[in-house]
């Protein structure tokens, strides 16, 4: 394939702009949905997602520039996580704006796009039978209760209440 | 599309791979029939908002306006009529998609830093929550035994089958390996059904289990970022008072399956998935369906 990039290849320029309009993109489509949906001033709602584009922005960059074979998701996790401890300068500008905007809202929009990719796996997804059907239900039912089984017995061995 | 990735070398990296290669290169930003066509898709379902179908006396499911979109994105792609929507925009909205992860794993990462207290109040649960994904070699591998699947079962049952544990197993057992195109059928089935029917099941588990609502918010995060939005949506809607702290579990688990997920894959999932079939298979194995140098697994 002529185009194909290597993994490791640097980030150029050229790059990053696409990713930046990709992101502002996202983000209107988001706000309009959240206003829509949740009522949350437009304003303050785009300067809540512009903390998380920032922050998905510095994640795709680290991990593509640092040498470590680790995913942008942990990087994005971390930031996310340090900005918003407590007791850090930028916990309080944090969350008043990301409060602005839910997480189903950004959901909606994700899963829109979701949708429009996994349209071109259709044909694959017929040529499957049904019984792999039944194991992929198998699977993904059992991943879930099994781990929130699993997170129920500890919870109530170790006496958190039911809030 | 995601064996021609991964054949092309780099298995490590198949969401680096993927985002790149369509980022990079083309400029997808310009795509205003895509774009435009999200926001259509967005408004539509906002506006309709979420819908409670009750199927008993306090039973109900909850259809959130996430699975519109979804499902709405789809039938556009696969509608003749609707001639903007071809595989160019699919490839986009794919590779756009792997970028918009990071908005959603951020949204919930500052929900965790916010609720970092959390961590060490129920770490142990957690923690060890990861381990309960096992429970699908458990379940499935006899199932997939008794449909008739051979090594294929392997690379099916042994984890949730995204991209990361994709890599894994094409990388242990070889990329035209049974195990590989289990795992295979696996991510394409989960890619296709696995985000509708994981929001079904959590909404109907939430309203009829009596389980800890931190329980099904750790639960969601199996290790696909729209499996666990898509599983998250109703577990917000019938706990709203707790919306901040199931964010937050929701944030950690993700964390936690990204990073020490996978090394659970390797290290534990995997042979255990290989005792257990070598212990099983003869004695409950039937005939192969797929034949060693089949090309699917079409029952």
């Amino acid at each position: 394939m002529a185009d194909f990039i290597d993994g490791t290849e640097n980030v150029t320029v050229h790059g990053i702009f696409n990713w930046i309009r990709l992101l502002i993109i996202f983000s209107v489509i988001t706000v309009i949905g959240n206003y829509i949906g949740y009522k949350h001033p437009i304003g303050e709602a785009f300067i809540g997602m512009g903390i998380l584009s920032l922050i998905t922005l510095a994640g795709v960059w680290l991990e593509r520039e640092l040498p470590f074979n680790i995913s942008s998701i942990l990087y994005i996790s971390i930031i996310g996580i340090v900005i918003a401890l407590p007791g850090m300068p930028t916990s309080k500008f944090v969350l008043y704006y990301v409060s602005k905007i839910e997480l189903l809202s950004i959901v909606t929009v994700f899963l829109a796009y979701v949708g429009i990719g996994m349209g071109k796996s259709w044909d694959e997804f017929k040529a499957l039978g049904w019984k792999a059907v039944i194991i992929t239900i198998l699977v993904i039912a059992s991943t879930y209760y099994g781990s929130a089984i699993v997170a129920h017995i500890i919870l109530v061995l170790t006496g958190v209440p039911a809030a | 599309m995601l064996k021609k990735g991964l054949q092309s070398g780099n298995v490590e990296h198949p969401y680096r791979e993927k985002t790149d290669k369509r980022i990079l290169k083309k400029n997808p930003w310009r795509d205003y029939r895509l774009h435009g066509t999200v926001l259509l898709l967005v408004i539509v379902a906002e506006i309709i908002g979420p819908i409670e179908i009750p199927i008993a006396k306090g039973v109900e499911v909850i259809i959130m306006p996430l699975l519109y979109t979804m499902v709405l994105g789809l039938v556009f792609y696969l509608d003749k009529n609707i001639q903007w929507i071809q595989r160019r925009q699919s490839r986009i909205a794919e590779g756009a998609m792997m970028l918009f992860i990071g908005v959603l794993i951020a949204k919930l990462a500052v929900s965790s830093g916010q609720s970092i207290h959390l961590i060490f109040e129920m770490g142990p649960a957690l923690l060890l929550q990861e381990l309960g994904h096992l429970a699908t070699i458990f379940i499935a591998l006899p199932v997939a035994l008794l449909l008739g699947f051979k090594r294929e079962s392997i690379g099916m049952t042994s984890s949730i089958g995204r991209e990361p544990e994709v890599a894994v197993i094409v990388d242990k057992y070889g990329f035209n390996s049974p195990e590989s195109r289990g795992i295979f059928a696996l991510f394409i089935v989960g890619t296709i059904i696995g985000t509708v029917f994981i929001s079904f099941l959590a909404s109907l588990s939430v309203s009829i289990i009596p389980l800890h609502p931190f329980a099904f918010a750790m639960a969601s995060g199996v290790g696909s970022a729209s499996m666990n939005a898509a599983s998250l949506g109703p577990t917000l809607a019938a706990f709203p008072n707790l919306e901040t702290s199931i964010e937050a579990f929701a944030g950690f688990s993700n964390l936690l399956s990204f990073s020490i997920g996978i090394y659970i894959v390797i290290f534990i999932a995997v042979p255990l998935t290989e005792k257990l079939y070598a212990y099983l298979e003869p004695k409950i194995g039937r005939e192969a369906i797929v034949k060693e140098d089949g090309d699917d697994n079409n029952g």
